[in-house]
């Protein structure tokens, strides 16, 4: 029975395998147990939904179904499933988050040429935006790290998530964003302050 | 499914412990621990302690091997460490230097 394994040519790492240490390799790796500490492949990690990987990873291409908590670097791409859930930065030139994947990092997909990658990068990104979304409790992270490339301010980013055009929902992260700001001052003084204060005394 | 199997280019520098059978096709160096059994094939490279059930041995292993079942020592294969198993069986054709401790009730 190993020996059908042994014909596929990939390494596994089975469930029940725990590897803390440094992991290089040249070809594809399977992981459906636990590696710790440094993970270098020239090509590409599958992190299984029974896989958790608890280290900083260079790869060629990472697909991740299971958990991660570390840094990922890929050279190609980099791809969380909709079970994946991984907790770290990631750079690589195109990065994957689907609906259902859990993800709280930094994005980085480098700097590219202007002209050529916009089309590309554009349609890639529409499909990320729900991903994060979706996700149940999501800190400002994850909202800013897609949107990173597009926009700076994280509040803005995390209410205009909300609707898939990007226009009316940058909008409305500004208006909910101004009105409470302006008024309070004026409303919170003389007064009103002092009611505030009778109450905690209470 | 429950194999894991180390592929020929892959370099472990670390630990490695489970429950389940372990293909060594690439390096590791450090220390392994399996309540099963451990197949270091020909390509493999093995330079640590290693603690198992059974042990099987095409390949290079460097350094002690304990096992509570079975070490087998194929034709081919180079170890060099001491060997503590209750069975021990050697090849024609393998070379192995260090010692051999069939004796593991008496510990």
């Amino acid at each position: 029975m190993a020996k059908d394994l042994v014909a596929s040519g990939n390494t596994v790492i089975g469930p029940s395998i725990l590897i803390n240490g440094k992991l290089t390799g040249d070809e594809d790796l399977t992981v459906r147990g636990r590696v710790e500490g440094e993970l270098t492949l020239t090509r590409t990690l599958i992190v299984e939904p029974s896989g958790v990987v608890k280290a900083n990873v260079a790869v060629k291409n990472a697909v991740v179904s299971g958990v991660v908590v570390g840094n990922i670097q890929a050279t190609e791409s980099v791809e969380l499933t909709h079970e994946g859930r991984m907790v770290g930065d990631i750079r690589a030139p195109r990065v994957i988050i689907v609906d259902g994947a859990s993800f709280r990092g930094r994005v980085d997909m480098g700097e590219l040429p202007p002209g050529r990658s916009l089309p590309e990068r554009s349609t890639p990104r529409t499909q990320l935006r729900p991903t994060v979304r979706s996700l149940p409790a999501p800190p400002p992270r994850p909202a800013a790290a897609s949107a990173t490339p597009t926009r700076p301010g994280n509040v803005t980013a995390v209410t205009a998530v909300r609707k898939p055009g990007g226009m009316p929902g940058i909008v409305r992260g500004e208006t909910a964003r101004t009105p409470p700001a302006p008024p309070a001052p004026p409303v919170m003084a003389a007064g009103a302050k002092k009611k505030v204060v009778l109450k905690k005394k209470k | 499914m429950a194999n894991t199997v180390i592929g020929s280019s892959i370099v472990i520098d670390g630990e490695i412990s489970g429950d389940e059978d372990l293909v060594i096709q690439g390096t590791v160096k450090g220390k392994i621990s399996l309540r099963e059994s451990l197949f270091v094939e020909g390509s493999g490279v093995v330079e640590a302690d290693i603690e198992t059930q059974n042990v099987e041995i095409a390949g290079r292993v460097t350094g002690n091997i304990q096992a509570t079942d079975k070490v087998e020592l194929k034709a081919d294969c180079r170890v060099v460490g001491d060997v503590k198993a209750p069975r021990i069986l050697i090849a024609d054709g393998a070379s192995f230097k260090g010692n051999v401790d069939m004796d593991t009730k008496e510990r």
